[in-house]
């Protein structure tokens, strides 16, 4: 049997791109002149867990290019070099690369070799200066530049005792404890003990599962955050104790190692050493008790130790895994609501008695949905972690000093929301930095401080997630809009407008904004697609500004996509959902009020809009109750800035529902964004109201026919 | 990979062997299967063995926990055996791994 790799890879690169992130806001940290060791040794572990698995798994060019970049980082935190804004720079180019070199590996596509061969030479080149002395590309920087000695935070310790005893899946996982301690060995002279008291005879040894254990002493002057940063890629899959000793540390070991009847040290014990094994004694023996923690307070790395322990608490489950739960809570929550209706009609004693236990079950069924649901929720600081390399690149370009502020980053919401929401923030933050933030020269003259501020927050809000993206910068030109909007004839030339509406102008579909919009901000984009975007995702947007003081951008977005909140209404025998996200209202039409302008299509006049009439029965071909406009009602709905009256028999309840797809079940339908069943059984189809609308606009009621009849 | 020569080899200054055991180029976590298989087989063989790692270029911590399965099933059985090669990068592993004193027979 051979192991096979490949089955890791997306691990790896799952897990490296979450580092590069984090290695990202590190360096983003250091330029902010904020020199923690702690934020050096990220940085460097990043570099170094890249390195390991890329270097596992065979991809070479992405090994060779972070073993440089790791000997650079290791003179960092050895403190022989020091921190300025050029190096930063050269280091974010770096964390770019990687990204790239890992997304063209994972595509199977072939790597920028000449930028790779670039930026190597170029940290070779830092790395021809002399180790103590700045870095070479700093000699090219501003004098301003912050310039961090990173020597005194950092506190080695004469030597240290790792006990390392891989977990069974270690091997699988394409770990070698060989790689492992090789490194450890780089770091310092090592005394290496193995115990093998844990092997089993060869006939019921697994292979593939390490049997044997280690203590290592480290015998030198080594960072905590060094050895850990060894063991980063089997975080989790081992038992891992290390102690300090040595007269720079005068806490004693906490965890005294027990004494190993099978250990050996390597090169002292004599050739009978091994006859100590005690074979048939052990084979049937539990497995080792961990080894008992450092304490914390004395440990010097007691912070890595403690970052470490916190994301031990975790693991990775496959999206798929998660979604499985969520339908089947789903289908029980439909199971319970069909057995609630049951219910409803019992009568007797025993019927009341069931109808509380139902109503008990309903309790548990919420709670433990909910429970799913935040499952699958992850802080929107995972979107947010882009922003300060973004405003600090663009701020740059622009010659604008900004001030970035977060707030709320630990709200959570939906993966599925979270990947959507980030390239409407993105867009929504260039055109912030490119149109909202003035230059200093402009803000000093009108009174302002010479730093603009963007602020992206995220809240909480009656079961919705509210983020706004907020600049303090010259605000919307009213005026311009406006004008803008006549000249397109997207308002009238006589009509006038609340500030709302003028300044909602800018998100209509056709509002070009090809003279408003640079190339920072364009990127083939425009404010409508932001829109549709936030649409899609069952949110909506709304824009706020006042002329001199600045903009703000308010999304409301739905915690998860999974369930909906959508007005149910009948057509015939048939109940479809419409979102209410896109319900404007609900009328009852007037005679007068309608026009027919060809055969069997209509419009009607809703104040001073002529809005067309599609027909639900017609649209899906279903028996209706009634055809005559005047005995149904008509739902206003909305979507991409178009406006249509659905006609319906009736409306029903509100409610909640469990959205499935229709796209996995069957195939896509347009018009329809998925199914529910509703609690007596039955299955409605959820309206997806663009679909319907531009179902409507190409296909007549007469097309629709002869297309049923054939 | 590994081959296990069944033949009896000439005795070279020790004591006469039933068996020569030849570690292959790569003996890594790969091949920990079938060099487990090869392991049993030649076990089945009375002692003493030579075994012969001149040619091991490729090894990992599995490959190096099997052979010392192997010696300690030799040391369990009262089997001797004695090394006539061992390749650079198999001294690396086993000095790495700090299992040389495992893997020399105390016959």
């Amino acid at each position: 049997m051979t192991l096979d790799l490949t089955q890791f890879h997306e691990t790896f690169f799952a897990e490296s791109s979450e580092a590069l992130d984090s290695m990202e806001a590190a360096l983003l940290k250091l330029s902010a002149g904020d020199a923690d060791a702690e934020l050096i040794n990220t940085i460097f572990r990043v570099a170094h867990s890249i390195k390991g698995g890329s270097a596992t798994f065979g991809f070479s060019e992405v090994a060779a290019f972070t073993h440089t970049l790791e000997t650079l980082l290791d003179e960092l935190r050895a403190g022989k070099r020091r921190v300025d804004a050029a190096l930063v720079d050269t280091l974010l180019r770096a964390c770019d690369l990687m990204r790239e070199m890992l997304a063209a590996t994972q595509a199977k596509k072939r790597i920028d070799t000449t930028r790779v061969a670039a930026l190597h030479a170029e940290i070779e080149l830092i790395m021809e200066t002399p180790a103590d002395a700045p870095a070479a590309s700093s000699a090219a920087a501003s004098a301003s530049a912050p310039v961090t000695p990173v020597t005194a935070v950092l506190e080695a310790r004469s030597g240290w005792r790792v006990q390392f005893v891989p977990g069974p899946k270690l091997l699988r996982n394409g770990n070698d404890p060989l790689r492992l301690l090789r490194e450890l060995a780089l770091l310092a002279p090592c005394e290496v003990r193995v115990d093998a008291k844990w092997i089993p005879p060869l006939a019921e040894l697994d292979p593939e599962e390490c049997r044997l254990s280690w203590r290592v002493e480290i015998n030198g002057p080594v960072k905590e955050a060094a050895i850990r940063a060894v063991f980063d890629w089997v975080e989790g899959e081992c038992d891992l104790n290390i102690e300090a000793f040595g007269p720079a540390h005068d806490a004693p070991a906490t965890a005294p190692a027990p004494q190993l009847p099978a250990e050996v040290v390597a090169p002292a014990v004599p050739a009978a050493a091994p006859a100590v094994v005690p074979m048939a004694a052990v084979a049937a023996a539990p497995p080792p008790a961990p080894p008992a923690p450092v304490h914390a307070e004395e440990a010097p790395g007691a912070k890595t130790a403690a970052v470490a322990n916190a994301d031990g608490g975790s693991i990775r489950v496959s999206i798929e895994k998660i979604d499985e739960l969520l339908n089947s809570v789903g289908e029980l929550v439909i199971t319970q609501s069909v057995l609630s209706q049951l219910a409803a009609s019992l009568e007797g004693h025993d019927a009341e008695e069931l109808r509380n236990a139902l109503g008990q079950l309903e309790r548990h069924m919420r709670g433990l949905q909910e429970s799913v649901m935040r499952v699958r929720m992850l802080p929107i600081s995972v979107v947010f972690n882009r922003f300060p390399r973004l405003v600090r690149d663009l701020g740059q370009r622009l010659g604008k000093k900004i001030e970035l502020r977060l707030s709320g980053d630990s709200t959570e919401l939906d993966k599925t929301v979270l990947e959507k929401i980030g390239d409407p923030l993105v867009h929504l933050v260039r055109n912030a930095i490119d149109h909202g933030i003035e230059t200093p020269e402009v803000r000093l003259a009108a009174g302002k401080s010479a730093h603009g501020v963007i602020e992206l927050s995220a809240y909480h809000k009656g079961g919705n997630v509210v983020v706004e993206v907020t600049d303090d910068g010259g605000g919307l030109k009213r005026e311009k809009i406006l004008a803008k909007a006549r000249e397109r004839g997207l308002v009238g030339a006589d009509e006038e407008l609340t500030d709302e509406r003028a300044y909602n102008l800018i998100f209509a579909p056709g509002f070009s904004t090809a003279d408003v919009v640079s190339d920072v901000s364009g990127r083939g984009v425009g404010m409508d697609v932001v829109k549709r975007n936030i649409i899609e995702l069952g949110g909506h947007v709304q824009i706020h500004s006042t002329p001199g003081k600045g903009s703000m951008v308010r999304i409301r977005l739905p915690l998860t996509l999974a369930i909906l909140d959508g007005q149910l209404a009948r057509v015939g025998s048939e109940v479809y959902v419409v979102p209410i996200v896109s319900i404007v209202e609900t009328i009852q039409v007037k005679k007068e009020l309608v026009n027919s302008i060809a055969e069997r299509a209509q419009v009607f006049r809703l104040r001073d809009d002529y809005l067309p009439i599609v027909r639900l029965y017609e649209l899906f071909g279903v028996e209706p109750e009634h055809t005559d406009l005047l005995a149904g009602l008509l739902m206003i709905v909305e979507a991409d800035g178009k406006r249509v009256g659905l006609f319906v028999d009736e409306l029903m309840s509100q409610q909640q529902v469990v959205i499935k797809s229709l796209e996995t079940n069957f195939r896509p339908v347009v018009g329809v964004a998925g199914a529910t069943m509703l609690g007596d059984g039955r299955v409605a189809l959820i309206l997806d109201v663009p679909g319907v609308i531009s179902r409507a606009q190409t296909t007549t009621p007469r097309q629709e026919s002869a297309s049923r009849a054939a | 990979m590994i081959a296990a020569a069944q033949a009896p080899v000439p005795a070279t200054g020790g004591p006469p062997v039933s068996g020569k055991l030849v570690l292959g180029v790569s003996c890594t976590i790969h091949e920990a299967q079938a060099l487990r298989t090869q392991l049993l087989a030649q076990a089945d063989h009375a002692g003493p063995y030579e075994i012969d790692g001149s040619g091991v270029q490729q090894v990992d911590t599995a490959g190096v926990q099997l052979v010392v399965a192997f010696a300690l099933d030799c040391l369990e059985r009262g089997v001797t055996y004695r090394w006539t090669g061992r390749s650079s990068a198999l001294e690396e592993a086993i000095r790495v791994l700090g299992v040389g004193a495992l893997l020399e027979c105390p016959g």
